[in-house]
């Protein structure tokens, strides 16, 4: 039963990113111009370097052979070149995304660290004053736009306080190789002197971008937690629970918390594709070396070959995350997995 | 003396438009080893005496009553904490729903066995306790009827039977052995067979452990075949109350006449396809209450008198209040 889970959610998978791979490759005809000179940016050809540049790229057979080189070049890693820097997009992208990941990934811990447990709090004493001012101020993070937030706190923190670095990732003191492009094992692996000052600018770096994407998406986390707090709490088992005579604390700890988590752990793994978007923008904002500040680069210089992919990227990440929590939420609920009665 | 004594038991809820009565005057007496069917249609408010003997009260409703006690222990004025004991070890209650009354992602022999109290299992040690409680889990699931256990011990909720449900949830009330059980519709929605036999498991408990049970349904047919006595309640007012057989018999209340006129299977004279006889009307909403006996508007005897509230009489054990009982007829 486990194994048909998986291989449903696999299969799932490598058609949704066939798909993917399919929309990303008409990118280069839907845009404006020659789809020869959008793919390569080589501009004024003489008509026997255009031939030859349309037999690499399969121009002279027909849509679907093209599509069968493209598809090649992807799994093979060749993802052509940058325009605007000539480099190749493959390793662009290896060096950019682990960033972005890495950023979103510390916002999704924090937002979880913080939403849930005031979500359980708020759940319980709901339509108290603790609920209603918790859910205030959920009702504020939820709204702030987050560039506007993460201007405030540039302004506030590293402006005015100097507590902290206005932008990027590192301080320019420590020269990191990159390896893996997740800034502290890379610290971690490199051999310079100084790695606990490095790992200590690091996360100072971190604070202010990471702060600002962790509002937001506490806000949501919390109300979601919240919701199923309370609708849990109402259920018939609860307070048929308590006439069977467990007390109060027991019917939370056994009943309440894991019956309110199963059903939104799937949402919050929905909530990443929400927090990447956000990160692009923080991104631009601080300067931060990752996938969406790169991206948004890319769009303004209309590098092509590097929209389509990025964006190739960065839904196929969200794609993989998705599909990865939604068969972790099914494995892990008994309601979801294993056999069902027969019902009429 | 008697498990339960309910006199004049009051309920309003705030509302909109004020406080409304939900409940008014209502008596109701379970006596030990009896099972007390307690009738009457949806709205009646069965299930709000259901969770007044309970003490599960939200805070815009209000409780008053001349008795509301527990062998002779006033529940309206004892502690939260000793409430909660009676609750656990004297009074057990079953639902409407079985298996939405059962924790989803918790195996059902899970949440049988946290529901051992400790003090069951006090005299073992600790790492005793565990195949100890299994035991009695066993024990209790062969003695509602549940032979297979080891299929059912490690299923969830979702995987069972309503019947099974019900029956489980039965065994959690008798861990604590109690000597009330309240059901409150168990049988609600079940298909007929499923239903015998969580009907006969009840009055088998009834008769081999004598356990009280108070039986809350609309189920005429169910019912007279398994209470003693029973209780007729219309929109929140006790309307009858006696023995089963007497009131199959002689119903001297008006509205206990049409309720078993309206089940065809107690009437053996229906000739075929004809009509069943219906009472005009519904049940008047909380907010549009008729002032006095509350079936007054749909009663086919009402006369001037019964804008007063008629006072509680009895022949022997047989409670009614009406001005105009059936009994006249006779005379």
């Amino acid at each position: 039963m486990m194994l048909t889970q998986i291989i449903r959610k696999f299969n799932l998978l490598i058609l949704t990113l066939f798909v993917l791979s399919i929309l990303s490759f008409l990118l280069v005809y839907l845009f404006p111009g020659d789809p020869l000179v959008n793919l390569t940016g080589l501009e004024n050809l003489s008509p026997e370097a255009h031939q030859k540049l349309a037999e690499i790229h399969g121009f002279d057979h027909s849509y679907f052979y093209q599509y069968w080189l493209y598809l090649t070049n992807l799994l093979e890693g060749e993802w052509g070149f940058s325009f605007s820097s000539g480099n190749p997009l493959w390793r662009e992208i290896m060096q950019t995304l682990p960033a972005s990941m890495e950023l979103s990934a510390y916002a999704l811990l924090f937002s979880l660290l913080i939403g849930v447990p005031f979500g359980f709090i708020a759940g319980f004493q709901h339509y108290k004053l603790s609920d209603y001012s918790l859910l205030t101020a959920s009702v504020v993070g939820y709204s702030i736009p987050v560039f506007w937030l993460s201007l405030i706190l540039i302004l506030v923190f590293s402006l005015q306080l100097g507590w902290f670095p206005l932008s990027g990732r590192l301080s320019l003191l420590y020269d990191i190789p990159h390896q893996t492009g997740f800034i502290f094992i890379d610290i971690f692996l490199s051999d310079v002197e100084f790695k606990n000052d490095a790992a200590k600018s690091a996360v100072q770096h971190l604070i202010l971008p990471t702060l600002s994407l962790t509002i937001v998406t506490a806000s949501i986390i919390f109300r979601l937690t919240r919701r199923s707090v309370i609708d849990v709490m109402s259920s018939q088992y609860i307070q048929t629970a308590y006439t069977r005579g467990l007390s109060g604390l027991q019917v939370v700890m056994r009943h309440g918390v894991r019956n309110a988590l199963l059903p939104i752990i799937p949402l919050f793994g929905m909530q990443f594709a929400v927090l990447l978007t956000n990160a692009m923008i923080v991104e631009v904002i601080f300067s931060w070396p990752g996938i969406g500040n790169w991206l948004i680069q890319a769009i303004f210089q209309r590098d092509y070959p590097a929209i389509r992919a990025g964006m190739l990227a960065v839904s196929t990440l969200v794609i993989i995350l998705t599909v990865c929590t939604d068969l972790l939420a099914n494995l892990i609920n008994p309601a979801l997995s294993g056999d069902r009665r027969a019902q009429i | 003396m008697a498990l339960l004594d309910i006199k004049n038991l009051t309920l309003e809820i705030s509302g909109s438009t004020g406080w409304m009565k939900a409940l008014d005057k209502v008596n109701l007496r379970i006596e030990e080893g009896e099972i007390r069917a307690l009738v009457g249609e949806s709205g009646s408010g069965k299930s709000l005496i259901v969770r007044a003997i309970v003490g599960a009260i939200p805070d815009n409703w209000r409780i008053t009553a001349d008795r509301l006690t527990w062998r002779g222990r006033d529940l309206l004025t004892i502690s939260r904490s000793e409430r909660r004991k009676i609750m656990r070890s004297e009074i057990a209650v079953i639902f409407q729903n079985p298996v939405s009354s059962l924790d989803p992602s918790a195996t059902l022999g899970e949440q049988l066995m946290e529901s051992i109290p400790r003090q069951i299992v006090a005299d073992t040690w600790f790492w005793q306790r565990r195949k100890k409680r299994l035991q009695i889990a066993i024990k209790l699931l062969h003695k509602v009827g549940i032979k297979d256990h080891q299929k059912y011990l490690h299923a969830y909720p979702h995987q069972i039977a309503d019947d099974i449900a019900q029956k489980f949830l039965i065994a959690c009330a008798l861990v604590s052995s109690p000597q009330l059980l309240i059901a409150d519709d168990p049988t609600r929605g079940m298909e007929i067979t499923t239903k015998i036999q969580v009907l006969k498991l009840l009055s088998q408990l009834n008769k081999t452990r004598n356990l009280s049970i108070l039986f809350v349904s609309h189920d005429l047919l169910a019912i007279s075949s398994m209470a003693n006595k029973m209780t007729v309640l219309y929109c929140g007012q006790t309307v009858e109350d006696g023995k089963m057989v007497q009131l199959r018999k002689r119903p001297l209340h008006p509205y206990t006449k049409a309720l078993l006129d309206s089940a065809p299977s107690f009437r053996k004279d229906l000739p075929p396809k004809s009509p069943l006889t219906t009472l005009d009307g519904t049940i008047p909403t909380l907010q549009h209450l008729p002032i006095g006996c509350r079936l007054g508007p749909r009663c086919p005897r009402a006369q001037k008198e019964c804008v007063k509230v008629p006072e509680l009489r009895h022949v022997q054990d047989h409670f009614y209040s009406c001005h105009f009982p059936l009994i006249r007829e006779k005379e």
